[in-house]
């Protein structure tokens, strides 16, 4: 195999680290720009349409964690994200914690886990269950009633744009690294000197 | 700010939309395959449409035996 034998090596972890922050930059780097421009354009505009479907809460790191670390594998797209839907889990805390649905809340935790322990036998873990999903039907109707919550169909179409954004720069962070890899870094046919001499050391190996 | 807004709030979508919803994410899956696998950019629009058309063509020979399926399955 091949390796790229340069006064300025390029180093696989950059590339891995560029592509991954800004998708279609480590093709940039690696010298196929043409390829990752239309890389970024591409992967980041299919995310950002899922955004416009589904929200702020299309990146839901709380409910929806596999699509979550899809929706990361955008790099900077996904982490603007989160941290937007982020913010909106910590006010929807704080208005559970002490706002005015906190009253409610508190009065239908015991109604809830009692109601459950009439039925059946509750350890403590199933009790925390209870609460837990409580919990979250709350956190549902709060979200609804500032108008975030995501539900369907919105919400299948919202997260497979911004998750496929996510794999298909998986695909290409994988693509970049492997052609460091084999040393073949610039646009195959291209008539550049380093071009030429990483085809001429190709040919000697 | 007006275009924060805009990725705000989820949209409402309709149940028959999703369907068409899905040929633009074969397009995007078949640009990005593409890209990666050309070995000349000059030929990637014709390859792409190939694979486009592909995509649609399989996916329109899947709706139609799921349907076939749905509606003629002799044992339901």
């Amino acid at each position: 195999m091949a390796r790229r034998k340069t006064d300025n090596p390029i180093f696989p972890a950059i590339v891995l680290v560029l592509a991954w922050i800004v998708p279609g930059a480590g093709h940039v780097y690696i010298g196929r720009a043409a390829r990752g421009l239309i890389i970024f354009v591409t992967v980041t505009a299919t995310f950002w349409a899922g955004i416009a479907m589904g929200g702020i809460m299309t990146v839901d790191s709380r409910t929806e964690r596999w699509w979550f670390a899809a929706d990361l594998c955008t790099g900077v797209n996904g982490l603007v994200s989160w941290y937007r839907s982020k913010r909106v889990y910590a006010e929807v805390d704080r208005e559970l914690k002490s706002g005015p649905y906190a009253e409610q809340f508190y009065e239908d935790a015991p109604n809830a886990v009692g109601e459950e322990s009439r039925r059946y036998y509750l350890s403590s873990a199933h009790r925390a269950e209870v609460v837990s999903d409580l919990r979250q039907r709350y956190v549902d109707k709060i979200l609804s009633d500032k108008g975030y919550r995501l539900a369907a169909p919105a919400e299948t179409v919202a997260r497979a744009y911004s998750g496929v954004a996510g794999l298909l720069n998986a695909l290409c962070i994988f693509d970049a690294v492997v052609l460091v890899l084999m040393g073949r870094g610039a646009e195959p046919g291209s008539t550049t000197p380093q071009r030429r001499k990483d085809d001429r050391e190709g040919s000697d190996a | 700010m007006m275009i924060l807004a805009l990725f705000e709030r989820p949209m409402t979508l309709h149940f028959y939309s999703l369907l068409w919803l899905l040929m633009p994410l074969c397009v995007v899956v078949a640009i990005v395959y593409k890209t990666l696998r050309t070995e000349h950019l000059s030929r990637l629009p014709g390859e792409i449409a190939r694979l486009v058309a592909y995509m649609a063509a399989g996916l329109g020979i899947l709706a139609l035996g799921l349907w076939m399926l749905h509606e003629y399955w002799p044992f339901s």
